[in-house]
């Protein structure tokens, strides 16, 4: 592999992190995004049935969420599999995103409580839109965002790595002015 | 307001970039001549009342609606994927 | 100071000191400062906008008109807070505000001697003249004088937040009608949000005295409060006052979250998207206007209870009187006898009215007029053909209810009058909106539970939940009779509009002056365009203004309200992020790299972008833009242009489709290779450029200007979705996912060498507009593009965002014995001007592919956007062509914007025969030069010009030349 140092988005060596009562916040640079576009009905990106509109779904390493009619964002920890599993698919259309976003990681040690009411700080959608299993594009401070919710204890929000250090500082602001009750 | 998208359920409009007449889906075709560009272009109803739209959800799927709005009101009457109105498709 | 009554609901076990201009006082918690005044005997509290005349409190709610004070100090002072809905903390400064010298010797008072001279419509017609005054003289003297409290002209060091909320419900209003709404919808599962503006739940059972079933109402309501918040679906808000109602169900709320100064959060601003709405908003109580009917002391009947029932305090140390024309004032008069206070008696207005109880009353009374300057002293009767003054300490003043009907009014619901209850009720609200309660005229509590329960049902029953059976306790059913008893005639001042110093008077006078509709009589008078939006006084005045005109009230007609409900700081609106925080930033792969080197930036957008890197010994931005520009044409730069939009065309239709969107030709390029293209608009003129390079097949990367990125994405899938979805194409935007840098030249390939890792970049191996995908630095995925924007051989190369800094840090020290430089957007532009290349100047919307002189390529081959519309008469007749200009005396800077002019001709659009679209100094040239659009400009080369910018009276000699100051024969890129 190249001999090029990576820096993450937020211009830290490794990847940033920070912690405000029971969330904690980490930036994944690990993970590869990959979109996904299919001109043709297709079910399923090799075990994993592609999820319909708003839906976030996973197979094994392989995780996928709907961005649109027709395309997906792909996640994976392993890119080869990843690519080759998108290769295999008849007419399918890839394009690497891995580093056109910013992905951070926001885990709550005490349930579902404390990341509603950070999202309900953050965007206007209801809490259903983002229940574990669902995926969507939105606003959130004036920025482009996609949000997912692979857990009942952990969203995902990502939004252009260019604008990283913007949502790091509207994730941690709010996550600060959250009050005590509502973030523990 | 709300549009209610139809993959997404009702989105507030702020997710939405607004272009105007749908009319606007309707491009002459290119032998048509000067005459008809001119009124695609610069000619446009400007109902009080029931107006066939044009949306875009760029803080969103990134779709383009077409939404029926009574411009009075802002009652919105319907909203359908402009690709499937275009390609004359069901919802 | 007064004595506390007995009861009411604040902790005598938690004393609680503030101050009021400068006294240390006591009050207890649970009191708001409105209460805490007033037991501590202080009556006045403010003085009035206009005529600085004494006031006191005068409401018990968010109507209040008068009692407004400046809360805190420093950066914190916030003026302007209504006392009444002041949730009264340890160690709360209030000051009095709008007077000069101290509240209780105003000198601004001298305006209410001269008051005969500031009626309606004073200052329309006294500051006219002469005009030149107005600015200077008049406007500053009359906002001195005039006004409310001051702003502390500093930072608000506060934090705010916003949020959204989505319910099935939302209940507007805590009172009895909102707890049972909410208690039914609570219980049927529904998603439920109790919004009430006061710190405490319970609205106007708190104030009265009747109990529900057995218990007293205080009680009923911590119960049901308590069954509310350990229901999961429901959300209980005190402290959050709903002040508009927007489209679709759309609520805006702010919720006051904490009071105490440097709290982590002080107000969140809430968007609520509900499927349903009650509004269950309640009444306020009118007043009877009568002459000097505004001195503190005064104030209405059912405040007075709620200060007597709730904070156990009366507003008079004395006796204690009531004017009414309706039941409701004997309710007030009985619940004072009950509390111990003094009773002088109740003036009823209706002759033949009869007590409620063992008081004196004097039915078919009125009160003609009062005394005391700076507290009621005396009241004026008017009774049984009788004139007599008592001595009286407090009066209380019930004029009837007003149900609280605004939020239904905010999508032009027009109330409508209701003869029965005398008063405006709701309609045509916003769909969804369903009133209840007082907010609906069903005032006595048992009306309020019933109908809020009603309209929780009817909202559940729309959303098809099941309403769970939920019972509600036995309350009061007084029902209440009112007199169309509207003000006492009579002569001196009857104030209607408090805050904003209206009077019965000035509704005459603007009706003799033929202010005949509301609207007129509002703005002539300024009546309900305070700050409580006439809460008080609007219906009052409408029914003052219906008897002049000998109309009925409905015939008159009503205003309708906007939001807010009540006043909202604009810093809440704002949403808590300031300074670099309101909008975001983007940063570029290399932003860290060049700050470290000490990068001057530049916003470019939402973009920050290096400038120009100042060196050791550089003072002025033009040194250090112009050595970077020479670096790039006589050894290697790098600049990042990252920003440049990226779009990631796929397909079997892609080329097809792009050939579309481009006027020139697209589909014809060769894998390997990128094309120059420009986008018109279906109008015809020219809208964007950049270049497309060929992946593959089925691949193509195109690349948009840096302003234009989010807006070719929207039009290209606009074009995909709305005109050709039959073409099989996708477009994934990838402008954050590459970091590219410009690599440009004469020693840029020999820069490169150093870094690919095994790949040709000899010109037959890879020519000028190749493009490619290889690695770099020992296996980095890398894309190369040769293409230039600086004239010299050049090109970009992009790498995955993460290896940018790396990347930039690796050509810096490759490059070091070739002279590598980085430059910046200043040398950028430099390069490009010198070059001839069209940028966001050249291509502002009013210009065409034939004046860039590119009409070749709009192909007319094949449609495209724009395609039919440029080749129209008009566009096609335009004469105007892209020259180069150079300064004749080359030390003579051109400004950009500068209009081209005959040498000597006048100054006129007549004479005007292009302008100046970019312009800077040329190291390359040694001289200034210029781009412009010029009539005819092809044909000119060699004719002199004036370039004129009448603004700073600059009149530069110029010299026609072509367009291209370097490397007219394009060698060099090919090289």
């Amino acid at each position: 592999m190249t001999d090029l140092t990576p820096m993450g988005a937020l211009g830290t060596a490794g990847p940033a992190a920070a912690r405000h009562g029971a969330l904690t916040l980490t930036e994944d640079c690990a993970i590869t995004l990959l979109s996904l576009a299919l001109r043709d009905e297709t079910s399923a990106l090799a075990d994993l049935p592609l999820p319909g509109p708003g839906a976030y779904a996973r197979s094994g390493d392989l995780a996928a969420f709907w961005t649109g009619p027709g395309q997906w964002m792909v996640e994976s920890r392993d890119a080869a599999a990843a690519r080759a599993a998108i290769a295999a698919l008849p007419g399918a259309r890839m394009t690497e995103q891995s580093d056109g976003w910013v992905v951070i990681r926001i885990c709550s040690e005490a349930g579902a409580p404390p990341l509603r009411a950070l999202t309900e700080k953050l965007v206007n959608l209801p809490a259903e839109t983002l229940a574990p299993g669902r995926a969507t594009r939105c606003q959130l401070h004036h920025l482009n965002c996609l949000v997912t919710r692979p857990a009942e204890t952990e969203l995902c929000v990502m939004t252009l790595r260019s604008a990283a250090l913007s949502l790091w500082h509207a994730l941690e602001a709010t996550a600060r002015r959250l009050p005590a009750a509502a973030a523990t | 307001m709300l549009i209610p998208h139809p993959l997404l359920g009702p989105r507030d409009a702020q997710e939405f970039t607004y272009l105007g007449d749908a009319a606007l889906m309707q491009r002459p075709d290119p032998q048509a001549g000067e005459a008809a560009f001119a009124d695609y272009v610069f000619q446009r109803d400007n109902p009080a009342g029931v107006h066939r739209e044009l949306w875009y959800h760029e803080y969103g799927d990134r779709s383009w609606l077409v939404v029926t709005r009574d411009t009075t009101t802002h009652e919105i009457l319907g909203a359908k994927l402009a690709r499937n109105v275009k390609m004359g498709l069901p919802e | 100071m007064n004595a506390r009554l007995s009861g009411g609901l604040i902790d005598r076990s938690k004393p609680l000191s503030f101050t009021f201009n400068g006294r240390t006082l006591q009050g207890f918690e649970g009191d708001t400062l409105a209460s805490a005044l007033m037991a501590n005997g202080i009556r006045l509290v403010a003085r009035s906008f206009k005529y600085h005349r004494p006031r006191g409190i005068f409401s018990a709610g968010s109507e209040e008109p008068n009692a407004l004070v400046t809360l805190g100090t420093g950066a914190r002072a916030e003026p302007n807070t209504r006392a009444t809905m002041i949730r009264l903390p340890e160690g709360l400064v209030a000051r009095s505000q709008n007077h000069a010298g101290p509240l209780g010797f105003d000198l601004w008072s001298v305006n209410d001697l001269a008051a005969p001279f500031f009626a309606a419509g004073f200052y329309y017609k006294t500051f006219m003249w002469p005009r030149a005054f107005w600015e200077k003289l008049y406007e500053p003297a009359i906002r001195n004088a005039a006004g409310l409290g001051r702003l502390s002209m500093q930072p608000d060091p506060d934090s705010y937040d916003k949020g959204f909320l989505h319910c099935d419900l939302l209940v507007i209003g805590g009172g009895a009608a909102g707890l049972a709404a909410a208690l039914t919808a609570g219980r049927s599962g529904a998603e439920v949000v109790l919004a009430d503006e006061d710190f405490r739940l319970g609205g106007r059972l708190l104030a009265e005295s009747d109990p529900l079933d057995a218990a007293t109402a205080a009680d009923w309501v911590a119960k049901a409060e308590a069954e509310l918040r350990a229901l999961p679906n429901v959300r209980v808000m005190p402290r959050t006052t709903v002040f508009g109602v927007y489209d679709h169900g759309v609520y805006g709320a702010v919720e006051e979250v904490s009071d105490l100064p440097g709290a982590p959060l002080r107000q969140t601003l809430w968007r609520i998207t509900a499927k349903r709405a009650v509004m269950a908003t309640g009444a306020t109580e009118r007043h009877i206007p009568f002459r000097d009917n505004d001195r503190p002391g005064i104030l209405l009947a059912g405040a007075m209870r709620a200060y007597a029932n709730r904070w156990a305090v009366t507003p008079g140390a004395g006796k204690v009187a009531i004017f009414t024309n309706n039941d409701d004032g004997h309710r007030t008069a009985l619940d004072l006898q009950a509390k111990g206070v003094n009773l002088l008696g109740v003036i009823d207005s209706r002759a033949g009215a009869t007590p409620f109880g063992d008081y004196p009353i004097f039915a078919g009374g009125r009160v003609t007029g009062t005394s005391g300057r700076k507290g009621l002293r005396a009241i004026r009767l008017s009774w049984n053909g009788r004139e007599e003054e008592l001595s009286c300490s407090a009066l209380g003043v019930s004029g009837g209810w007003n149900p609280n009907v605004q939020l239904a009014s905010h999508h032009r619901g027009r109330p409508k009058w209701d003869e029965s209850r005398l008063a405006f009720l709701s309609h045509g609200g916003p769909e969804g909106l369903l009133p209840a309660g007082a907010a609906a005229g069903e005032g006595s509590t048992a009306q309020a539970l019933a109908s809020g329960q009603a309209a929780a049902r009817a909202a559940l029953e729309q959303l098809g939940t099941p309403a769970a059976d939920t019972p509600l306790p036995q309350g009061e059913d007084r029902q209440i009779r009112t007199e169309a008893f509207w003000h006492v005639p009579g002569k001196g001042r009857a104030w209607v509009d408090f805050q904003n110093d209206v009077t019965v008077k000035d509704i005459k006078l603007a009706h003799q002056e033929n202010m005949r509709s509301v609207e007129h009589l509002k703005r002539w008078t300024t009546l309900g365009m305070a700050t409580d939006q006439g809460k008080t006084s609007n219906v009052t005045a409408l029914a003052v203004m219906a008897e002049l005109t000998g109309r009925s009230i409905p015939e008159t007609g009503t205003t309708i309200f906007r939001p807010p409900y009540t006043p909202v700081s604009l810093a809440v609106l704002g949403g808590g992020d300031t300074g670099k925080d309101f909008r975001p930033t983007r940063l570029t792969p290399t932003h860290h790299w060049a700050k470290a080197q000490g990068a001057v930036f530049t916003e470019v957008g939402q973009w920050m972008r290096a400038q120009y890197y100042p060196q050791p010994g550089e003072t002025h931005w033009r040194q250090s833009a112009d050595r970077e520009a020479m670096a790039v044409r006589s050894a290697v730069g790098l600049c990042d242009v990252t920003t440049l939009g990226k779009v990631d065309v796929q397909g079997p239709d892609a080329a097809e489709f792009l050939n579309r969107i481009y006027c020139n030709m697209m589909g014809t390029v060769k894998v390997g290779k990128a094309r120059y293209g420009l986008m018109l608009r279906e109008d015809g003129f020219a809208y964007d450029d950049g270049t497309c390079a060929r992946m593959g097949e089925e691949h193509f990367v195109v690349t948009t200007t840096t302003a234009n990125a989010g807006l070719v994405l929207r039009n290209m899938e606009f074009a995909r979705q709305c005109l050709w979805p039959e073409l099989d194409v996708t477009l994934i935007s990838t402008t954050d996912a590459w970091a590219q840098i410009a690599v440009a030249g004469p020693r840029s390939r020999e820069l490169l060498s150093r870094v690919v890792d095994d790949f040709d970049l000899s010109t037959e191996a890879f020519p000028f507009m190749g493009c490619a995908e290889l690695t770099v630095c020992n296996g980095c995925p890398a894309r190369l593009f040769r293409i230039s924007f600086s004239g010299e051989l050049a090109y970009e190369l992009a790498v995955p965002a993460r290896y940018g800094h790396a990347l930039m840090q690796r050509l810096m020290e490759k490059g070091a014995d070739l002279g590598v430089t980085p430059y910046g957007t200043e040398a950028l532009s430099i390069l490009r001007i010198e070059k001839g290349h069209a940028a966001g100047a050249e291509l502002n919307g009013q210009t065409t592919a034939q004046m860039m002189g590119l009409g070749r390529m709009v192909s007319v081959k094949k449609d495209s956007i724009g395609a039919v519309m440029s080749r129209r008469e008009g566009l096609a007749q335009d004469g105007r062509r892209l020259v180069g200009l150079q300064a004749v005396d080359p030390q003579q800077a051109i400004p950009a914007g500068a209009h081209l002019l005959a040498t000597g001709a006048a100054q006129t659009m007549a004479n005007d025969q292009g302008w100046v679209t970019s312009a800077c100094y040329s190291p390359h040239v040694g001289g200034h030069i210029a781009l412009g659009y010029l009539e005819q400009g092809e044909a000119r080369m060699g004719e002199t010009l004036v370039a004129a910018n009448p603004l700073q009276d600059q009149q530069i000699p110029v010299r026609i030349v072509p367009a291209h100051f370097v490397d007219p024969e394009g060698d060099r890129l090919r090289d």
